[in-house]
């Protein structure tokens, strides 16, 4: 395959992103419920890049959405006095990442020696603990939050403000998707890409195969919680303007990012894009048709879906056009 | 100078002593077989060897470097191949890819990207003969072809030194005179040091081994030439229990 068309695979990525947000510029009414498929798929793009490439599943997964947002919130609630005026977003973005790089190397290092289940509990205790230990020794105010919709006003103005929290914060989500369906490809094609692939389907194989397993787990872990972390600044810090403890570290969230995987198609480049879409979908419309119990009736239909299509949407499709044209397109 | 050299390795799972205190060499380009029964603790020096666990005692040398405490990886690095008794190739990546993850990593692995990994794939492929299954994935293989890529994806490796465990259990006559052909064809073409570990075909070993290390209970019995080991008495023993007459004194 020459080297570009190795990359052909970015292009429908890159138009159904497109679609989506031209949707939501068009019919300005449906902004909200884009805004909120562009968070599911984002949240299993960035998710993907770890679970997906590396078949391992962290449910703490949210704890780097969590400490993004706090990045976010501290560089604004700080600094919002300092005429820094736009920039505080934009050390709001870089804290966001330091944090969540720091966190996933520190969880990384530990917890990535550990396999399957293993890794999973694990992950479980570093998001609870993590959340308490923000609450009980009271870092960044405790179980109070941090609520600065107001410094971030006297930051920015009333108006830029308003821009930035409706609109922009999700344009900003977009790019973190984009960005993350990107890395993943680049992933693929590259040696990372094979050593992970390796890993997930046999990991003693790898080994002895000369894969530094540790090493190339560590690197996806790093990356898709950096994602991560750039998308709780994004998301929940500049669109809502607080953050409480409770919310950034509730594990529903990591529940949802494993769902979405597991419906596109978990290690595929597509399927976060079409198991957000799927997700966020079917969600908005059973909260409209039978309001609360859309989770009753959602958590079944998702059961049933995971174990007749293991590898999910796009991995069928990617099954159905091998040989075609299409080949080239979808992975 | 020895390839590798072991020296009193020992391994214990809990109280059975799985491996005790083996000391031989292997030297470079030597085709030899470790030979034993079921549980003679074959499997468990392959591991120790190129490192899935470590050692409880005792020292390995590759190559003089001590590579006793070498995590798995790093062997492979510096040339250790290994096939598994039930192949275990990458299911659902191709042929191709399969072959090329071992050129990616193994020892020349820090010089050779995804394309070049590629072309190497495509010219074991070759040796192997299996080109027309390049694209399919490798779970969907017979046995017996998963086996070559297996061999295919470790020799890509450009090991110094390949452990193949059981490359011929469960082949009927005619594959097995294959793959010896096939296995020495590789020692002679790539001027690697295959040591073949063997449970029971000894049809195998004779026409494979120049030497032969039988292994009993995780001991040493016999460190030999091919010939005089398979016909050393205490092999026999070992394989067939105590000839009959010696029954007959006793009984």
């Amino acid at each position: 395959m020459r080297r570009a068309q190795r990359y052909y695979p970015i292009i429908p990525v890159l138009v159904a992103y497109a679609m989506l947000l031209g949707y939501g510029l068009l019919f300005p009414g449906k902004w909200q419920l884009v805004a909120q498929l562009a968070f599911y798929c984002t949240l299993g793009q960035a998710f993907n890049l770890f679970m997906g490439m590396t078949g391992y599943v962290d449910f703490g997964y949210v704890a780097f959405i969590g400490i993004g947002t706090y990045g976010m919130a501290i560089s604004i609630y700080y600094l919002y006095d300092k005429g820094l005026g736009l920039f505080i977003v934009v050390i709001g973005f870089i804290l966001a990442a330091i944090f969540s790089t720091l966190l996933s190397l520190a969880v990384g290092a530990v917890a990535l020696r550990l396999r399957g289940a293993y890794f999973a509990i694990a992950t479980i205790g570093v998001n609870e603990g993590f959340r308490y230990l923000i609450e009980g020794a009271r870092i960044w105010n405790g179980a109070d939050g941090i609520i600065f919709s107001l410094h971030l006003k006297k930051a920015v103005g009333r108006e830029t403000m308003m821009v930035l929290s409706t609109f922009w914060a999700d344009v900003l989500v977009f790019t973190v998707a984009i960005a993350a369906a990107v890395l993943t490809l680049v992933f693929m094609r590259n040696k990372v890409g094979y050593a992970l692939m390796a890993l997930r389907m046999d990991e003693d194989a790898a080994k002895v195969m000369g894969i530094n397993v540790t090493k190339y787990k560590i690197i996806a872990f790093i990356t898709s919680a950096t994602l991560a972390g750039l998308l709780g600044a994004a998301a929940w810090a500049l669109k809502l303007t607080y953050i409480y403890p409770v919310d950034a570290f509730a594990i529903h969230y990591t529940v949802e990012a494993i769902i979405i995987v597991l419906l596109g198609g978990a290690g595929t480049l597509m399927g976060p894009i079409v198991g957000g879409l799927i997700y966020g979908v079917a969600k908005y419309f059973l909260a409209i048709v039978l309001p609360g119990f859309q989770l009753l009736i959602f958590a079944p239909i998702i059961i049933t879906i995971i174990v007749i299509f293991p590898e999910g949407t796009v991995g069928i499709l990617k099954k159905r056009v091998m040989g075609t044209a299409l080949q080239k397109y979808i992975i | 100078m020895a390839l590798l050299r072991c020296e009193n390795v020992t391994k214990r799972f809990g109280g059975l002593v799985a491996v005790d205190s083996m000391t031989f060499e292997i030297d470079s380009g030597e085709l030899m077989a470790i030979v034993g029964p079921n549980g003679a603790g074959k499997t468990t020096m392959f591991n120790l060897i190129n490192g899935v666990f470590p050692a409880d005692e005792g020292k390995i040398w590759f190559e003089d470097l001590d590579v006793t405490n070498f995590p798995a990886y790093k062997r492979a690095h510096l040339g250790m191949g290994r096939t598994f008794q039930i192949p275990r190739p990458f299911a659902s990546a191709s042929v191709q890819e399969n072959i090329a993850i071992g050129a990616m990593f193994g020892s020349a692995g820090a010089e050779i990207n995804v394309e070049r990994a590629m072309e190497m794939a495509d010219h074991y492929i070759e040796i192997i003969g299996l080109k027309k299954h390049r694209d399919k994935p490798a779970g969907g293989l017979t046995p017996t072809e998963k086996k070559l890529v297996e061999i295919a994806r470790a020799l890509a490796m450009k090991p110094r030194l390949l452990l193949m465990d059981e490359a011929m259990a469960g082949m009927n006559p005619k594959d097995i005179d294959g793959m010896v052909s096939f296995i020495r064809h590789i020692r002679d073409t790539e001027g690697i040091a295959i040591v073949s570990m063997v449970e029971h075909i000894m049809r195998a070993v004779a026409g494979l081994a120049e030497r032969v290390i039988v292994m009993h209970q995780g001991a040493l019995l016999v460190d030999e030439p091919t010939r005089e080991a398979l016909t050393d008495p205490r092999v026999v023993e070992v394989y067939l229990g105590h000839p009959p007459e010696e029954i007959d004194a006793q009984g």
